[in-house]
This record gives structure tokens, C-alpha cells and sequence, in this order.
């Protein structure tokens, strides 16, 4: 596999530089050129055994602040918001001269930009130096809007790192996570496991399809403040997932939408460089009972990767979009109008609350157009517990749940009086899990506390020490690969969101096709956790898939 | 118990006991006569039946004893079955949703019932052909309930008590056979209406009805 390598990179040099020479580039400044179908399949490395993905972990609070600094430098400054643009519903009625006028009150540099595809709102661009909270506020008081907000950056809800279902010697933690939520008898039930559903994951991207990507590499300072070489140009291999898109992957993946590189060619072509997206989407969808790696919840269903959050990577080759309320809002709505019965968004950010009237009007249409919606409930319990903007809409949208996350010590309880904190019932809340009234229901989030790599949620995806070569020194710093995969652990409640998607694809294609429906049998039939009934911990309790699917009889 | 039989009793009583033809005075001091019969029953628990059966009128087929006492005074002790399969189901807000897994319900009513046969009288000449009745008593209700994919602990085998009453007219076709057809209430607590269950996202709780029953009835 590797001397075949060794042929295919300085070929694919070659492809590539002839392709550019073509002219097939048209994003910023023809850094960045994706050769689709053009590489080989994946490298599959096997289980990796570092454990760095972790939440609290240096690297994770690295990659966090690269990321953050990426961002910032692009933009100029540190703001919770992308800057100079703020995302404005006018009303119906308002003349172009008075959306003007009103623009005119809050910022005399404000125009309103030429709608994006997807969305139901304008996107008004302004002075990055000016402050869009203070410009909204003034326009929120003008009556020619419905809304207005600043584009707020959301993020993933993660923290990853390693694989296999079954617990054996080479590999102890096995896939906790699946039987603990009634799967092995949701699977008896529903063998199909949603192949006529479509879940849009509102994430990184996606690993699935094979390419070779020229990019140049810029100089760059991370968070603290080390200066990086320029690279150049380089040529990346990159490879899908062999166990998310199978061989080919013909029909699996449909109608992918990139909204980070919106604009290029690359808009259909929503590669993830970071990781997350592809972990998530095989907890929903990896290839299962195929004796290889892990296995998915509702492992036939058909895939729709729509980029949302842009990784370090994106800014480093020139993305020309970053992940913001704009972006998420109008993706929900590409999701929903592209044929998705299900969206998963193990995203979010935090902030007061109602500040996100783009996402929610989005949620909300998705949902009347029957799409069910899953977001995570937010890793921030021990970081001060903030509300989770997008979370929260979720609580007041009934077809939208957001998802608090458990761990391993959920695993072998039972009864009635589960993770009450006793020795008897040992607390399951996984510590990062953010709390509040938004919290509906609970998964396997996972959490190395207590159980190291045992308490992971494993999901193949790449081989982190070929793509964060921006975690080593400045004279160690390469291009990526992105041609290897692992099979690596991730914690979060982005980890146990796509376990709920995953269970309401099924229960979709068993028959309930109202996401409202969907929300109200999750909760019915959710194994109560902690305090009875619902509490902020873990909302109704933790998802039951077998009970979700069996529905009711007669009698009880 | 008693009080809900009391106004059929006072009825039986209040009808038939005054009038007590000479005719009765010849029939048989006691008769047992074997019968079959046929019903058709109205479930209470409508919504649920929908939900589950798609209807909630429902067949029940059985057989009994009937014992009379000087052509005035009756007992029946009757035993039928109900046994249909439907579709367990999701209920939000009053829809219904189908999960395309089988559930099979069985219910075996076991019924003692005692009442008064009338005698009636047209032009002051008795109506031999035709005899009215009344009554009412107690049941003893049988109810399974498995569906597919379900743990041993979630099917379903009890057994409730209920009331039943009674009022129809049977027709002397011959002189040992006859056919009767009546309507039978029924209330039958304690096996639906517990949660989780279709019954209980409907709020019904009744696994009684309203049967329209017809017999054929051997004997004098």
C-alpha cells in the first residue's frame, strides 16, 4: 500500500499541477484545488492508541485556541462573531430605500450584500471594525426589521480519540456506548436501520470520496504566538472513509454542500480536515456487521455531509467562509429543502439566550417541512455552564432535541433508580455535559474519567498524527495527509448526538414520520436518569432505541 | 357489584313477577339448554381498538349453559373469544402512528348471569313464540396481549372481574331450539389504561363495551 503510495504522490503532482495550469481553480487566490476522485483508497492504521482527544487534554485546548487564532487572524480581531457582517431579516414590506435607511442608523458603512443560496435573510457587510452587537442593538428598535444578529462562530461539540463493537484483548473498551441505549434489540427489530432515511450532518465534512488536494500552505502564528514556516504549494492526499462510504460509495452520500468554501468549486465538495464530522457521521452510519471496525447506529442510511465549521486546516488553505449563525442557519434549510428526513448538528455555541433568530426560524421551517432535528446539549458544565444558544432553541422546538451526554458507569444499571451518585447507583452525568432547562434527553457521550480509553466513543476517522502536524514544532510542521484513518475515541455530546439521530432515522423508517412524534416517543420511552422525571442533568433520561421502536400495545 | 345490578333486578321484578302466566305453571320445573353464540361488541376503549385494529367493533364467538327455572328465572354461564392481531403503535397528540410490529390481543369472557324471563301477553292471549329477558350478573375477563420483539415481563396474561347486564327476546323457532338476540353491557376495569399503552395515550380504560349477541339456544 505504501510503495504504491510513493508512486501515486509525485503522479499526482503532476495531475495536480496540470490541473491548475488549466485553470480549475477559482477559490482565493487558486490556493486551494481539490482533484475529486483523484487518489487512492484510505490507509486503514487500525486502532489508534493515544488518548489525546479528550476534553481537557492539552492538545484539545490546543486545537481549540489554533483554531480560534486562525480565525482571528483572518478577521483581524477576537470576537465571538465573524466581523463586519451581521445576518438582518427585513420585513416583507420594507422598501429597499427603507432597509437602507434603517442600515444607515446602526453603521455607515453597512451594505446589504446579494442574498446567499439557502437562506431567508440577508446578510449586511460592514467595517470589521465596527461592533455588529452594538449595531444590531440599535436596529433591533427599527420597524423595517424582523430580526436582527451578529453572525455568531458555532463550533463542534467534541472532543475526540479510538474502535471495535465487541470488548476483546486487543481492544477492552469494545462499543460500549451502542448496547447501552437497547440497540442489539433496535437492530432485531428495524434489520434495515434506516435505508430509506437521509441524515444531513451539519458538521466538519465528511471523509467520502478519494482525492488529491494542491494547497498553499501560508505562514501562520498559533495561539501562543509561535510562527510557523510558509510551505508553499503541496500536494495532499486525501481518502475517503472506507468504512462510511463502503467501496464505492455510489448512493450513500447525497447532495453534499460545502458552506465554508461556498462560492468555489470546492461548495459541493464538503471534505472534513478535521475530523469530528466523519466521527460523528460513523456513529450514525458506519458500516456495520461486516467484520471490520466499529459499527453505526442506523447504519444504512443515506448520508448528506454539509460543511459547517471550518477546522484549522480551511483557514490555512484560504476557506473563504468560517462557521457562523449564517452559515448554520442557511445549511439547516439546504439540509431540509435537499431531501433530509433527519439533521444532526453536534455543534452550538454559547451566549445569552434568543440571540440566534436566524437558526431558530431555520429550525422551524426544517421541522414543518418534517425534518427532525438532534443538537447537542454543550461540553461546558465545568467551564462556568453557559447556555447553549442552539441547544436551547432545540427545548422550544418540539421535533428538535438537544442531547445531553452519559458515561460508562450508565453501563449495567438498572432499575428504576439509576445514577442517583451512590456507590449503589453511581452518577453517569459525563462531567463535561453542559445542564440546564434545554437538556431533553441523554447518550453516550463518553468520559476518560474513571476509565481512560475504555470510556471513548470509538468511530474511524484520521489518523490525527498525520493532520495536526500544526500540534508540533514550527521544524516539524508538514502538510497533512488525510489518505490514513484510524479508528479513534472521541468524548463529547457531540459524540452522543448522533446516537439520537441515528435512533430517529430508525424510527422514521419504522413509521413515525413527525418529528414531533419522534421527539415525544424518545422522551416517553427515555430511561430516567439521576432526579425522577425530567431534570437539567439529563433531561427525560437516557434514549432507549428498542422501547422508541416497539411503540405501544393495547395494554400494558 | 350489587349496586350496579340493582336496577336490572328491580326491573326483572317489577315486570315479570306479577304477570307469571299459566303457561309457565306447565313448562319444565328446570332446563338446562346448551347454546352457541355470536357477538359483535362495541369496545369502549374505541380510539384504542382504532388505533391498534383499525376498528373497534370486534367478534366474539362462544358457547354456554343456560338454565331456566319454571320458564321465569335464568342462568347463563357463558364463555366466549375475541383473539385479533393488529399493529402496536405511536400515539402524539391523538395520531396514531403504525410501527408494522404485530401485537395480538386475546380476551375470554367468562359471564354468570341470572335474570327473568317475561311472558308477554297480546289481546290477554300469551305469546308463546316470543320471549322477552332481562338480567345482568358478573364477568370474569381473561386478556392476553404478546407482540412481536417483546420481553417475557411485556406480554401480557391477566384476568379482571367486570359487570355484565343484559336485555333481548328469544324466539322459539322449534319446539327445542331457539334463537335469542340481545344486547349485553359490559364494564370491564384494571386491564386497560395503564401507561405506557395505547389505552392509556387515549384515556380509555374500559375493556367493556356494547355487544349485540345472538344465540341459538337447544332445549325448552
Amino acid at each position: 500500500m505504501f510503495r504504491s503510495r510513493a508512486v501515486f504522490l509525485p503522479a499526482s503532482v503532476l495531475v495536480a499541477a496540470l490541473a491548475v495550469s488549466h485553470g480549475q481553480s477559482t477559490t482565493d487566490a487558486s490556493r486551494f484545488v481539490v482533484l475529486a476522485g483523484v487518489g487512492l483508497p484510505a490507509v486503514d492504521a487500525g486502532m489508534a492508541t493515544e488518548t489525546t482527544h479528550a476534553p481537557s487534554t492539552a492538545e484539545t485546548l490546543h486545537r481549540v485556541e489554533l483554531r480560534r487564532a486562525m480565525q482571528d487572524q483572518r478577521a483581524g480581531l477576537s470576537a465571538p462573531y465573524t466581523p463586519g457582517r451581521l445576518i438582518v431579516r427585513f420585513k416583507d414590506a420594507a422598501s429597499s430605500a427603507a432597509r437602507l435607511n434603517a442600515l444607515r442608523s446602526a453603521s455607515s458603512t453597512a451594505v446589504i450584500g446579494e442574498r446567499p443560496s439557502d437562506a431567508n435573510f440577508d446578510v449586511v457587510r460592514m467595517d470589521p471594525t465596527e461592533d455588529p452587537e452594538a449595531a444590531a442593538e440599535v436596529l433591533r428598535a427599527r420597524p423595517e426589521i424582523d430580526y436582527v444578529q451578529p453572525a455568531y462562530r458555532v463550533h463542534t461539540m467534541f472532543v475526540p480519540n479510538d474502535p471495535y463493537y465487541l470488548s476483546s484483548p486487543s481492544f477492552t473498551p469494545g462499543q460500549w456506548n451502542l448496547p447501552l441505549i437497547g440497540l442489539e434489540q433496535a437492530w432485531d427489530i428495524q434489520p434495515a436501520a434506516g435505508s430509506t432515511i437521509t441524515v444531513a450532518v451539519l458538521d466538519t465534512g465528511m471523509a467520502y470520496m478519494n482525492a488529491t488536494i494542491t494547497a498553499t500552505l501560508p505562514a501562520f502564528r498559533d495561539d501562543q504566538g509561535t510562527q510557523y514556516p510558509a510551505l508553499g504549494p503541496v500536494v495532499i492526499p486525501y481518502s475517503a472513509a472506507d468504512q462510511l462510504v463502503g467501496g464505492s460509495g455510489a448512493g450513500r452520500v447525497v447532495k453534499p454542500r460545502d458552506f465554508i468554501w461556498d462560492g468555489t468549486p470546492s461548495q459541493f465538495m464538503p471534505l472534513d480536515f478535521d475530523g469530528h464530522g466523519t466521527h460523528v457521521s460513523g456513529t450514525i452510519g458506519q458500516l456495520t456487521n461486516d467484520h471490520i471496525g466499529t459499527a453505526g447506529v442506523a447504519f444504512n442510511v443515506k448520508l448528506m455531509p454539509v460543511k459547517v465549521i471550518d477546522s484549522i486546516w480551511d483557514d490555512l488553505f484560504g476557506a473563504p467562509g468560517s462557521g457562523d449563525d449564517s452559515t448554520v442557519a442557511r445549511a439547516i434549510r439546504y439540509a431540509a429543502d435537499n431531501g433530509a428526513n433527519v439533521i444532526n448538528m453536534s455543534i452550538g455555541r454559547e451566549g445569552p439566550p434568543d440571540t440566534a433568530p436566524a437558526i431558530e426560524e431555520a429550525i422551524r421551517y426544517a421541522v414543518s417541512q418534517g425534518v427532525f432535528i438532534a443538537i447537542a446539549a454543550g461540553n461546558a458544565y465545568e467551564n462556568g455552564n453557559p447556555k447553549e444558544v442552539i441547544a436551547e432553541i432545540a427545548s422550544r422546538v418540539q421535533g428538535a432535541v438537544s442531547v445531553a451526554a452519559v458515561d460508562r458507569h450508565a453501563v449495567g444499571q438498572t432499575g428504576t433508580r439509576r445514577c442517583q451518585g451512590t456507590p449503589a447507583s453511581p452518577d453517569c452525568h459525563a462531567y463535561y455535559s453542559s445542564s440546564g432547562s434545554w437538556v431533553e434527553i441523554s447518550a453516550p457521550g463518553g468520559s476518560e474519567r474513571g476509565f481512560d480509553r475504555d470510556g471513548y466513543v470509538w468511530q474511524q476517522t484520521f489518523d490525527f498524527n498525520l493532520t495536526d502536524t500544526f500540534l508540533l514544532p514550527p521544524d516539524s510542521f508538514t502538510a497533512p495527509r488525510f489518505d490514513v484513518l484510524k479508528y479513534v475515541g472521541y468524548i463529547g455530546t457531540s459524540m452522543a448526538t448522533p446516537h439520537v439521530t441515528g435512533v430517529a432515522a430508525m424510527m422514521m423508517q419504522q413509521g413515525i414520520r413527525d418529528p414531533a412524534a419522534i421527539e415525544a416517543a424518545m422522551e416517553k420511552f427515555a430511561i430516567d436518569l439521576g432526579a425522577p422525571g425530567r431534570d437539567d442533568l439529563f433531561g427525560y433520561g437516557l434514549i432507549d432505541a428498542r422501547s422508541s421502536l416497539r411503540g405501544l400495545g393495547l395494554a400494558r | 357489584m350489587i349496586t350496579r345490578l340493582a336496577p336490572f333486578i328491580a326491573c326483572a321484578i317489577a315486570l315479570g313477577w306479577p304477570a307469571a302466566p299459566a303457561r309457565a305453571q306447565s313448562a319444565p320445573r328446570i332446563a338446562l339448554r346448551p347454546f352457541a353464540e355470536v357477538s359483535g361488541e362495541r369496545f369502549a376503549a374505541t380510539q384504542s381498538f382504532n388505533a391498534t385494529f383499525g376498528q373497534s367493533v370486534e367478534p366474539l364467538y362462544g358457547g354456554g349453559l343456560d338454565v331456566t327455572f319454571r320458564d321465569r328465572y335464568f342462568v347463563d354461564l357463558a364463555a366466549s373469544r375475541f383473539k385479533k392481531t393488529g399493529d402496536q403503535v405511536f400515539v402524539n397528540n391523538g395520531q396514531v402512528f403504525h410501527l408494522g410490529l404485530a401485537m395480538t390481543a386475546t380476551l375470554t369472557p367468562v359471564e354468570l348471569i341470572g335474570g327473568y324471563r317475561f311472558h308477554p301477553r297480546v289481546h290477554g292471549q300469551p305469546v308463546a313464540w316470543l320471549i322477552p329477558y332481562a338480567g345482568g350478573g358478573v364477568g370474569w375477563y381473561g386478556y392476553q396481549q404478546t407482540s412481536a420483539f417483546a420481553q417475557p415481563s411485556e406480554n401480557i396474561d391477566t384476568r379482571k372481574t367486570g359487570v355484565v347486564a343484559i336485555a333481548g327476546a328469544e324466539l322459539r323457532v322449534h319446539r327445542w331450539i331457539g334463537i335469542a338476540g340481545d344486547v349485553v353491557y359490559t364494564h370491564v376495569p384494571g386491564i386497560l389504561g395503564s401507561d405506557p399503552s395505547v389505552s392509556h395515550a387515549f384515556g380509555e380504560d374500559d375493556l367493556g363495551g356494547v355487544a349485540g349477541r345472538f344465540r341459538v339456544i337447544v332445549g325448552r
